[in-house]
């Protein structure tokens, strides 16, 4: 009788209502979550893991999208700039050659100006010397006829006179320039 | 005078060695991580094995306190 | 008067294993059995609600769930059996730490006040379904052979240590585990609610019973400590279910491992 009663008050000895109870309450919360639960919390991480995933791969392409048109543009802008600082040199240049151009012709336009009034101006002494020559051997002869008369008969005593008077006429012309001067 | 059942004596004792091991166990375990905090979570299962391994023996003393009873 | 302050308190009977030998409630069902079911109960009404309306942003039961489920997930199963094998075992593992951790929490909720597991039938009934649900594993993948060489062969052993190794890898491995598991979880709950009830009924005794104007004044120590004891007893049912579950996925994974 004691050891009946030792025996049942001993803690280890477990009571076979809770062991079925237990296991069947068990089983069935692991069969109900599994089947319901535990699925769904699966899915919810990886529709999670998910979207992280492709809101990060969003961004990703974003940023490379930006990245390409950050170069573009800077390709744009290097590439105004490099023809911006051709336009100019090349107009630099073409100024420059205008400048010469223009200077070489004036300066052409100018030797030529200068060499025709030079021209011009032996072209006038010539004829006014010819011409006075003439005039003033004629002149004289009539003078010198009007005065003298007869001695003027004797062609080369004549010359000899207007010669002579060709001379003093130079003499004195020569004076008066330099008088002049 | 003192009554009671020699068992329990018997269960103190025998929770002595277990209770130093487990000590020892988790000191180490301790000791790892703050040596190698990376390390954390494989030394937590070879801690928690060493742990039951040394808790066995409490238990054992703890069931033959129980079954051996008067 | 320093007689009766030095004698043995009269009539103060400690509690003892007879305290856990409860009545039947009605007919043969037990409060543990009751408790059970009450279990099972409300963590399948929790997780109901938890999923009922699932979102990829988490309502406040939802994120519960998905927490409690998570933990178990990742830092127990995960790091325990690991590789691609260990989300087979989650809702197994998840169902039992929520199962464990109720019926412990049971112990120190009022009213209910017991811990399912301080009577021994559904841990042992536990840890016989963790050891089937390893044994399996292992013989699965093994084959029987190769999981009795895993559980007691360990390699590289010079002979005259496997002559001591062998048999105490066979205990330990083999026989110890399911034992121990399902006594440390029994053990821990039968030692704290006897330690709750120690102090509980010794106050109450002080208090009433006790002929004594001093017992009666330092009776509210006594409630003080089952206070104290009761926030322990909290730590220490959590840790249990967590120790609990460890355990049963540390051996799922052993016997899962390639090599010893």
């Amino acid at each position: 009788m004691s050891t009946l009663a030792a025996e049942e008050l001993n803690p280890l000895v477990p009571h076979l209502a809770e062991i079925i109870v237990g296991l069947v309450a068990f089983g069935l919360l692991v069969w109900i979550l599994a089947k319901t639960v535990f699925p769904q919390f699966e899915k919810m991480y990886a529709e999670r893991t998910d979207q992280i995933e492709g809101g990060l791969k969003r961004a990703e392409s974003a940023q490379a999208e930006a990245a390409a048109l950050k170069k573009r543009y800077e390709d744009q802008l290097a590439g105004a700039r490099d023809e911006a600082a051709r336009i100019r040199d090349d107009a630099r240049s073409e100024g420059q050659q205008i400048k010469a151009e223009l200077r070489t012709e004036a300066e052409d336009e100018a030797a030529r100006i200068r060499a025709r009034a030079e021209e011009q101006v032996v072209a006038l002494r010539e004829s006014a010397e010819r011409s006075l020559r003439g005039e003033i051997g004629g002149l004289s002869a009539e003078l010198a006829e009007r005065i003298l008369g007869s001695e003027l008969a004797d062609p080369s005593r004549r010359s000899a006179t207007v010669d002579s008077f060709l001379s003093e006429l130079d003499a004195m012309a020569l004076r008066q320039t330099t008088g002049a001067s | 005078m003192i009554s009671g059942n020699l068992n329990t004596i018997g269960y103190g004792l025998s929770a002595i060695g277990p209770g130093i091991g487990v000590g020892i166990v988790f000191a180490a375990f301790i000791n790892g991580v703050a040596r190698q905090p990376e390390a954390r979570g494989q030394l937590q299962g070879i801690a928690f094995i060493g742990f039951a391994l040394s808790e066995a023996l409490a238990i054992l003393g703890l069931v033959l306190a129980f079954a051996l009873g008067a | 008067m320093t007689t009766t302050a030095t004698a043995p308190a009269p009539g103060f009977e400690s509690p003892g294993v007879e305290d856990f030998q409860l009545p039947p409630v009605f007919g043969t069902v037990t409060k543990p059995v009751l408790e059970l079911v009450l279990a099972a109960i409300i963590i399948v009404a929790f997780f109901l609600v938890a999923v009922r309306k699932p979102a990829l942003v988490p309502g406040k039961t939802q994120f519960l769930g998905e927490a409690f489920h998570g933990i178990v997930r990742n830092s127990i199963a995960r790091d325990m059996i690991g590789g691609r094998e260990f989300l087979k075992y989650v809702p197994f593992l998840t169902a039992l730490f929520a199962f464990i951790l109720v019926n412990n929490l049971f112990g120190i909720i009022p009213i209910i006040q017991f811990p399912t597991f301080a009577h021994p039938g559904v841990p042992y009934a536990l840890a016989g379904l963790v050891y089937v649900v390893f044994t399996y594993a292992g013989i699965r993948k093994h084959g029987f052979g190769g999981y009795i060489r895993l559980s007691t062969w360990p390699p590289d052993v010079p002979w005259w240590v496997r002559i001591i190794l062998t048999p105490i890898e066979f205990l330990s491995n083999l026989i110890l585990r399911p034992v121990t598991l399902s006594l440390r979880l029994f053990g821990n709950m039968f030692a704290g609610h006897l330690l709750l009830l120690l102090f509980t009924l010794g106050g109450e005794y002080m208090l009433f019973e006790a002929g004594d104007w001093q017992l009666k004044v330092l009776s509210p120590f006594a409630f003080l400590m089952a206070i104290v004891f009761t926030f322990f007893e909290a730590f220490v049912q959590v840790i249990q279910a967590y120790i609990f579950v460890m355990l049963t996925a540390s051996y799922i994974g052993t016997v899962l491992a390639d090599d010893h």
